[in-house]
């Protein structure tokens, strides 16, 4: 009786497990089946590197390199702001954060971390965009804040593994409490630390809500930091609920490339888990 | 020191001259800034409507279309959010359905005549463009019966949920239940509305059958002609050729208000002003001269 309820039990197990799986083989082949025709029709090469997007012409005009281009900026710009408050705030909290202090930081980052993009994306519209107007520099701005729980969360638990010996010793040579921290402590959780950076750009390269309502959206190259962009994420989600035929495929050919810049972001990130082992 | 003093009066008037189109400024409203143009994602009606009646697009001879829009325009994913962005920003101008307006934003006057319902009945207002559907004489039962229904108050109801309703039989609709299948073709900016008309029709009447085919005003007409269609849809004046052979009738009319920050001093346009901002040929709103 229990080895049947075992089993039954086991393959419930299992069946929970596939789920994972079989969503991400149905999503991976509903992007390719709808996506990779578009692609075709349209033509690889004009699809990627394309700059015209005008999809309600005759004859129509599917580019996405201003997208690509788009998204890349916008991360970049995450990157430059989130990941150096992100990785000293993670040293902070982890080497010279009193206890008290801590209480107030901890949960505090935490809950960031739960904020919904569209609050965010609020955020900016009333605070940010009348300083900077709907620009890269908004949504970088804004997707800095996003990032930071997640740079701050990983880069503080990689500080922490580094074992406590290796402070010392560096104390013990004679260096300081930072230059310990810093010349020691830090290089010692590179890969922690870089690991945080790289899920970092993976939320900031797939966030859609936010960045939608304050970059502006224009389909063309980047021209400056103080005009606005549109990244892949807010191509789709702005145009799928009026396009039809060639032009939804081609929405759906964006997502396919997002989804494969999401992938190698992710073979990146499991290839350093590796190397932390 | 002195120096200083009397040059500022100089730098003063130098400024004023290089302002070009500038004119004077009120104290809230800075002219000398740039227009920042709000547009609609490609594939929305709105847009659409927009930029035929405002004629920013360029045609070729061979049926090519291409929309003129700034790329600088921001673009905004619904009405809301749109007007949410006008009234956030002083500077800005964008264009809604007539329908969606309210006192957040400040609807500016075409030509010398305001947005309204009225205004685009009479005929003043230029930013509207009518949505018409067309017979032939000998038109099934089931046709006119989906006419009166439509120009009906109840069908003209449905209408004035989505776009301004037209002067129609005025009176309920009363019925004649007729059977059978029609085809419905033409203009894809007027099948919507048509959509829903359908809805609402089948609902009285469930014996009748309307296929809905969405093409172009043109391919509607010459479908209604030609006989594959019994009623063509249209969301523009009919030529003389397709008056002597078709019935026209008036269904509703798409109005698009074109709206600005109510600090805005400018409280009217040209449909050529208008234009000019969309296509990015003007980018100043100091060079909207009142």
């Amino acid at each position: 009786m229990t080895s049947i309820k075992e089993k039954v039990m086991s393959r419930v197990f299992l069946l929970s497990a596939l789920s994972t799986v079989l969503a991400l083989a149905l999503i991976c082949l509903f992007l390719f089946i709808n996506g990779i025709p578009a692609m075709a029709k349209i033509g690889a090469f004009s699809f990627m590197l394309g700059k015209e997007w005008s999809p309600s012409d005759t004859p129509p005009l599917f580019g996405i390199l201003p997208m690509i281009a788009g998204s890349l900026y916008v991360t970049a710009g995450a990157i430059i702001i989130g990941v150096p408050i992100g990785i000293l705030t993670a040293v902070f909290l982890s080497k010279s954060c009193p206890k008290k202090l801590y209480k107030f930081i901890k949960p505090g980052m935490d809950l960031l971390a739960g904020i919904p993009s569209v609050v965010l994306g609020f955020f900016g519209m009333a605070v940010i965009v009348p300083v900077f107007g709907e620009s890269i520099l908004s949504a970088s701005i804004v997707l800095g804040i996003m990032i930071l729980p997640t740079v701050t969360g990983i880069s503080e638990s990689a500080i922490r593994a580094v074992p406590q010996n290796y402070y010392e010793g560096a104390v013990a040579l004679g260096a300081g409490h930072y230059r310990a921290v810093f010349k020691v402590i830090l290089p010692a959780a590179n890969s922690g630390v870089l690991a945080a950076v790289i899920l970092g750009v993976g939320r900031a390269i797939g966030e859609t809500m936010a960045v939608i309502m304050i970059a502006g959206n224009q389909a063309r190259m980047p021209v400056s930091l103080f005009k606005g962009v549109r990244t892949l994420t807010a191509n789709i989600a702005l145009e799928m609920g009026y396009a039809a035929e060639l032009h939804r495929e081609a929405l759906i050919a964006t997502a396919l490339v997002l989804f494969v810049f999401i992938l190698v972001i992710n073979l990146g990130f499991a290839a350093l888990k590796k190397r932390i082992k | 020191m002195n120096k200083t003093v009397c040059l500022l009066p100089v730098i003063a008037a130098l400024a004023a001259v290089f302002y070009g189109c500038s004119s004077a400024s009120l104290a809230s409203f800075d002219r000398a800034k740039d227009i920042s143009v709000v547009s609609r994602e490609d594939g929305s009606g709105t847009r659409i409507a927009f930029i035929g009646i405002f004629g920013i697009e360029a045609k070729s001879a061979d049926g090519g279309r291409k929309d003129m829009s700034t790329k600088e325009a921001i673009i905004k994913k619904d009405t809301g959010v749109l007007m949410a962005a006008i009234a956030g920003n002083k500077y800005s101008i964008g264009y809604i359905s007539l329908g969606a307006l309210n006192d957040t934003i400040k609807a500016v006057q075409i030509e010398g005549a305001s947005a309204s319902a009225a205004n685009i009945k009479n005929g003043s207002y230029p930013a509207a463009r009518p949505f018409y559907i067309a017979t032939k004489a000998d038109a099934s039962r089931l046709a006119n019966d989906f006419i009166s229904f439509i120009l009906s108050l109840d069908g003209q109801a449905v209408v004035a949920k989505y776009y301004v309703d037209v002067d129609g039989s005025a009176l309920a609709y009363s019925g004649g239940k007729a059977s059978g299948k029609i085809v419905v073709g033409g203009s894809s900016s007027v099948s919507p509305v048509m959509e829903k008309l359908k809805e609402a029709y089948i609902k009285i009447n469930p014996g009748a059958t309307i296929e809905i085919q969405q093409s172009d005003s043109s391919s509607g007409l010459k479908g209604t002609i030609d006989g594959n269609f019994d009623i063509g849809m249209a969301s523009r004046e009919f030529k003389d050729s397709e008056k002597e052979k078709l019935i026209a009738t008036l269904i509703a009319v798409d109005g698009i208000a074109i709206i600005v920050h109510k600090d805005n001093p400018v409280s009217s346009l040209t449909k050529e002003q208008v234009n000019a901002i969309y296509t990015g040929r003007i980018s100043k709103w100091s060079c909207i001269h009142q």
